[in-house]
């Protein structure tokens, strides 16, 4: 038997499936009608063709479907979050600023002598710090007139005690002054410690409240996308 | 289903419209994807693997046959497959009676349709055409699932398959002879209405 050409053969596979043009058809179907090989041939693709259609479609055996996790599709951030969470970490570090400066000004870093006189009594209760220091710096010299009966540096005195119970009134608020200074940072530290309440909780609120426009936002956008 | 409409939501990232879209294609992906892959597991993450892709790639698709595009991401993604195979070759584990022989796949013999008489001949039908698709080359063997399996028109599978027009005639012509080659061994095992003549004229 005469073997046919695979450019044929090309033929006769277009043919079946209607993709030559009607010029070629025509010559191809003449040629059929006088060439037994060919139609013989066209006969074999045509039944070949046919099997294939006939091969059994199964169903796909789940959905495919994707989840919006799978693409990659996440639920849009309100506007309102960044702004909040970007406000709470300014509170966060107002706070810190705050109690920084807060610690500072508690120590008494570079605390000259005066500060000492802070003291109402000595070590073990002994007589005031500054109180026995004072003749030997610049109280007696500056503060305090010699009472009568004493010489004028006040060495003369049986007691520090008994020193500043003979310090005449007028002259002492100049001496508590120095004392004093405690009392009046505390005042000045009054709106500080206020600040250290404020910012932590304003902080803590803007974030919560971020973090609870993200969980509404989330729960509307799992209730609007179930297979998420 | 209005495809255009719903192709055109899902370009705008609509994911329920671009579900839909699936849910009317899954079928004829995976059964692309299976004659092409002869594995069923590899098929399915293979028609996954396309409609996450054709998904993030939705953009890119400017018209014309729906169906051949989702059809060449599936062709993609089983070539990626056997690559990938190939790389790693693996022995599959087929269930083995006491002595030693394979056990046949329960689904290979079971279908809910039909008697069990068709139904083992469409089996054997079905083992045949595999085992002789299996045989071509993978290029001719995309191209003939897409052209006879799956009925797309020359154009349809040449965009499938990014070839041009006259190699998608070229490669199905040369994969039909090798199938009727191959399936002409199975003539005494085809059903009678399935068999093909004994002595071939080509």
């Amino acid at each position: 038997m005469r073997s046919l050409l695979f450019r044929d053969m090309e033929n006769l596979s277009a043919y079946l499936d209607r993709q030559i043009s009607q010029s070629e058809r025509t010559r191809l179907e003449i040629r059929l009608q006088s060439d037994l090989v060919l139609a013989a041939a066209l006969e074999e693709i045509r039944q070949t063709r046919a099997l294939l259609q006939r091969t059994p479609q199964r169903r796909a055996p789940r959905n495919f479907t994707l989840k919006p996790r799978m693409a990659g599709i996440r639920p849009p951030v309100p506007r309102l979050v960044p702004v909040f969470s970007w406000a709470s970490a300014v509170a966060m570090v107002l706070f810190i600023f705050t109690l920084g400066t807060s610690l500072v000004g508690q120590f008494p870093f570079g605390a000259t002598a005066p500060m000492l006189a802070v003291a109402p009594n000595g070590i073990g209760g002994g007589p005031p710090i500054a109180a026995t220091m004072a003749p030997a710096n610049a109280a007696p010299a500056t503060l305090v007139p010699a009472p009568p009966g004493t010489d004028k540096t006040g060495i003369g005195t049986s007691t520090p005690e008994a020193y500043v119970a003979s310090v005449p009134e007028a002259t002492l608020p100049s001496a508590r002054s120095v004392i004093q200074p405690p009392f009046a940072q505390k005042a000045r530290n009054k709106p500080l410690s206020l600040w250290l309440v404020i910012w932590p909780g304003l902080g803590v609120l803007l974030g919560a409240l971020a973090v609870f426009i993200r969980w509404l936002n989330l729960r509307a956008f799992q209730r609007k996308n179930p297979l998420g | 289903m209005d495809e255009p409409a719903l192709i055109q939501d899902a370009q705008h990232g609509n994911l329920e419209a671009f579900n839909s879209l699936v849910l009317a294609y899954q079928d004829a992906l995976y059964n692309t994807a299976l004659r092409i892959l002869s594995d069923e597991d590899l098929a399915a993450d293979a028609v996954q693997e396309a409609f996450l892709s054709a998904f993030r790639a939705l953009n890119s698709y400017r018209g014309g046959s729906f169906r051949a595009w989702l059809l060449r991401t599936v062709t993609n993604a089983c070539y990626d497959e056997l690559r990938r195979k190939k790389r790693r070759p693996t022995t599959p584990l087929e269930p083995e009676t006491a002595d030693g022989d394979e056990v046949e796949s329960p689904r290979w013999l079971s279908d809910p349709n039909g008697s069990p008489e068709e139904s083992l001949d469409q089996a054997e039908l079905e083992h045949a055409i595999q085992h002789c698709l299996e045989n071509l080359p993978t290029d001719f063997r995309a191209v003939v699932v897409l052209a006879d399996i799956q009925g797309l028109d020359y154009t349809e599978v040449a965009i499938a398959v990014k070839k041009p027009l006259g190699t998608v005639k070229s490669r199905l012509a040369r994969a039909r002879l090798r199938l009727r080659e191959c399936l002409q061994g199975f003539r005494e095992l085809l059903p009678a209405a399935f068999r093909l003549e004994e002595k071939s004229s080509i």
